[in-house]
């Protein structure tokens, strides 16, 4: 026993040690870029430790010239194009390059003449150098000086846009955010033209070194608020950052919550509107969903889609996403209430009916109403993880067992498959995937409240629900504004959707002074059929074009 | 901080206990009694009966079709004292818990309902807090009360609901009936100057005939069920049943009168032309004229000639004039 202990911590001392010795030599390494070719292509090797997709390819600068320079890039990871025509072939076919110069003036040379590349910048030290090639740009060493050219060469294979898988809408444009961040921000450039549109960039994760960008509208986002996201990105010290995820974990204001305090998208057009709202939005390379903050509760029921079609449509859409929204949240709850508490409430025919459908079924409806919701759940989880050649069996089987076998067995009636059915995809009408999963945890708590005190419990349970709703933050802003603290110009936007043109201001709590967001008089006032003809009364009676 | 957790705390898990009476009940341990029925047996003593749905039989099909097989109804009766003993006899014949909150219907026998009255019978079912004040009175009319619940129907699967559909029909159609729940009876009961009104039932036909299931397999019934009248009340006693004409007569002067049908005669033909009522409206007033009172009613109708047997030219407006007139 002792003896295991022993070698146990023998193994880790001896681990420590390796560990330190690793550190010795990287240690070892100097800061700075040497004169020396040779020794410099050596410091690479050693510290990428001789790594097979870092391409080292070494040139004279003329045919009779003994001065030598070196190209690296890192495989796949640049754009091979402009490498071969920008980079290469241009040092090679240069006249200007001659072997007369001095090593100063070869780097002169190939910065302002030769490398027909847009970024171009100039290090010395190996931190940046290294930085630089494993994102994907191309260092030219030059024999002679203590300097490296990075000429930004960024490409490769990405996914190509697409449209969006999770967001999706009938109306709008339907390009959706892809992995990489240069693409991601330029998308939401292109709707906002405006030099206000400002875009500062960390990078985060001590071994991935992950590009996280923050987008704000200067003038229109609340300085506090960009203040608090800078604060909060800079104190991450992780490892790595693999998705928005990650920081949406680390940097959100609650953990003890189910709710999402932080919204995420895959639209750019649904980033530019709360852009445009004051909301601050964070790109992470490598992943098509962009965080938003501050998120509100009613966020989460919004698509942009709304502001796309006429205001009495998505106005009745978004009541209906609030029913949708009770039902995912109470609808077996409800029925669990009714059936064992208060059976009276039931009309009589259909309180007959379901006793004669319950009337085989062995357990209690809060245990009948547990196993089609873990059923549900389960097939739910294999969808999504199975193979897609595999999709068909488990719908087949999913809907056999659970809409057949399960009643003819006698193990649950057909009323509790209507509900659980008529729940899930309650659940699924929900725009935001993220405030679905959360109504799912939160309807086993109305479950378990039913099936103890009834509509008692639903009520008790739904005022602890808003109790906490109104408890949190999201970036300091109360996450059920506009509702609670109730802020009456802007609760036209939140069940209800009041037309464009009565968008007067942004809103108060998100976006800072600057809050007029359009003109007076944005409501049509057409002159009527007969002045039309006049020309004159036309230019006067249509005040939106004037 | 700690203590206002705790006080938190405790004040969350109070709620929860002083919430007053709830208890659980699976609808399936439930016996749902669709009709009560109050008699008074030769000893003097109560006969409670009650009609309790059997959901399978009614709702049918899927459990495997026992509708048609077993009669949708199964009928216990008990007796005590009280009215509440002779319910809390019933129990030991039934192996579920009685729920009354679906009842619809309370028949009260015609005897009792002359000899005793029905107000203090009513006080047992005013007081519990399951039954339904909407639940439907009526009184059995030349029968047992407890007969009125035995006898199965057709159409209707719960005879219960039968009695309650043919008194809702005939109040619609032809105004002489009334439906009147429990709280409409214990309102008239309590309140001066107002006499209650109940709407008869009858049992036409043999009753054992109607107990079995085959009265329900044929096209003509041999036992049925029919609306009878309305029971007179005075203080409480049953004193008169008015039949047709006179019963109408009543739901008229009551203002309860939605659509009937009235037949005029000409002056050379009888039964010449039959008016349909659509709408009405009714005032009484009370008034003295030579120290006697003198009762106006003033009735205004609006409704459609539906049927002529006689020659009369009706697109004469005067000819309309002279019919408004009888």
């Amino acid at each position: 026993m002792f003896s295991f202990l022993k070698r146990k911590k023998q193994k880790n001392d001896r681990k420590i040690q390796e560990l330190n010795n690793q550190n010795q030599t990287n240690k070892t390494l100097p800061n700075l870029i040497e004169k020396s070719l040779s020794k410099n292509l050596e410091v690479i090797k050693q510290k990428t430790g001789n790594s097979s997709d870092i391409v080292i390819r070494q040139l004279k600068i003329c045919h009779n010239s003994k001065m030598k320079i070196a190209i690296l890039y890192v495989k796949g990871m640049v754009d091979n194009q402009s490498v071969n025509d920008f980079v290469i072939e241009s040092i090679i076919n240069n006249q200007n390059l001659s072997e007369k110069l001095k090593p100063q003036d070869v780097l002169e040379v190939l910065t302002e003449d030769v490398v027909a590349v847009g970024g171009i910048k100039v290090v010395n030290d190996w931190e940046k150098l290294f930085t630089a090639l494993m994102s994907g740009e191309t260092i030219t060493l030059i024999d002679g000086l203590s300097k490296g050219i990075c000429a930004s060469t960024q490409g490769g294979q990405r996914r190509s846009v697409q449209e969006s898988t999770t967001n999706v809408s009938i109306r709008g444009s339907k390009e959706a955010f892809n992995e990489s961040i240069e693409t991601n921000t330029a998308m939401v450039r292109r709707i906002i033209n405006n030099t206000d549109l400002w875009v500062e960039s960390i990078n985060i994760g001590k071994m991935t070194k992950t590009e996280v960008s923050i987008m704000y509208i200067n003038g229109i986002a609340k300085n506090e608020i960009i203040e608090e996201v800078r604060k909060r990105l800079k104190g991450i010290s992780i490892d790595g950052i693999l998705e928005s995820g990650y920081i949406e974990q680390l940097i959100e204001d609650q953990t003890n919550t189910t709710f999402p305090t932080i919204h995420h998208t895959e639209r750019p057009d649904s980033v530019a509107g709360n852009l445009l709202e004051g909301k601050i939005a964070i790109f992470v390379n490598g992943t098509p969903f962009v965080l938003l903050v501050p998120a509100l509760f009613i966020d989460f029921f919004q698509s942009v889609e709304d502001y796309y079609e006429r205001f009495d449509i998505s106005t009745a859409i978004r009541f209906l996403r609030t029913v949708i929204f009770l039902i995912s949240l109470v609808g077996p709850a409800i029925y669990i209430a009714a059936t064992t508490f208060h059976q009276e409430m039931i009309p009589t025919e259909l309180a007959i009916i379901i006793a004669a459908q319950r009337e085989s079924v062995p357990f209690p409806a809060f245990i009948e109403a547990l196993i089609m919701e873990i059923t549900f759940e389960i097939l739910r989880e294999a969808s999504i993880r199975m193979p897609k050649a595999m999709g068909s069996t488990i719908s087949i089987v999913g809907a056999l067992v659970i809409g057949q076998a399960a009643i003819q067995a006698g193990i649950v009636s057909p009323g509790m498959v209507i509900v659980v059915s008529l729940t899930a995809i309650a659940s699924f009408a929900t725009p935001s995937y993220a405030v679905a999963i959360t109504a799912r945890l939160v309807r086993f708590i109305f479950m378990v409240g039913a099936a103890t005190f009834g509509f008692y419990g639903i009520i008790l349970v739904f005022i602890l629900l808003i109790v906490h709703l109104c408890s949190l933050r999201s970036f300091g802003v109360p996450y059920m504004s506009p509702l609670a603290p109730f802020i009456r110009e802007e609760a036209g936007d939140t069940i209800f959707r009041r037309p464009i043109w009565a968008y007067k201001k942004r809103p108060r709590l998100i976006s800072g002074q600057n809050r007029v967001s359009q003109g007076e008089n944005q409501k049509p006032q057409p002159p009527g059929t007969r002045v039309m003809k006049n020309t004159t009364n036309m230019e006067k009676g249509d005040q939106n074009e004037s | 901080m700690n203590h206002k957790w705790i006080l938190l705390f405790l004040i969350m898990t109070s709620t929860v206990f002083i919430s007053g009476c709830w208890s659980q009940k699976e609808l399936n341990e439930l016996a749902i009694i669709s009709a009560m029925a109050i008699d008074k047996n030769a000893e003097g003593k109560y006969v409670k009966t009650i009609q309790l749905v059997n959901p399978g039989n009614v709702a049918g099909g899927l459990q495997g079709g026992g509708s048609g097989q077993s009669p949708t109804v199964t009928v216990y009766s008990a007796t005590g004292d009280s009215v509440l003993e002779a319910h809390f006899h019933a129990t030991s014949k039934i192996s579920r818990r009685l729920y009354h909150a679906h009842a619809n219907l309370i028949v009260i026998s015609e005897e009792l309902a002359k000899e005793e009255g029905i107000t203090d019978i009513l006080d047992a079912f005013e007081r519990d807090p399951e039954i339904r004040m909407t639940s439907r009175v009526v009184i059995a009319h030349h029968t047992k009360a407890g007969d009125l619940l035995k006898s199965l129907t057709a159409i209707d699967k719960i005879p219960a609901e039968k009695v309650n559909g043919t008194l809702q029909a005939t109040e619609r159609a032809r105004g002489e009936s009334m439906e009147v729940t429990l709280q409409d009876v214990i309102t008239t009961l309590t309140s001066a100057g107002k006499e209650t009104v109940i709407s008869g039932f009858s049992l036409k036909g043999d009753i054992q005939q109607g107990k079995k299931i085959e009265n329900i397999q044929q096209s003509e019934l041999d036992t049925t069920l029919e609306s009878d009248g309305l029971a007179i009340f005075k203080e409480g006693k049953l004193v008169d049943w008015y039949q047709g004409e006179m019963s109408r007569g009543v739901v008229w002067i009551l203002d309860k009168i939605q659509q009937t049908d009235v037949i005029v005669d000409s002056e050379e033909q009888k039964n010449s032309l039959t008016y349909n009522v659509v709408r009405q409206n009714t005032k009484v007033s009370a008034d003295t004229k030579n120290r006697l009172p003198v009762i106006t009613v003033n009735v205004r109708a609006e409704g459609d000639i539906r049927e002529v047997r006689s020659q009369i030219d009706l697109t004469d407006p005067y000819e309309i004039l002279d019919i408004e007139k009888n």
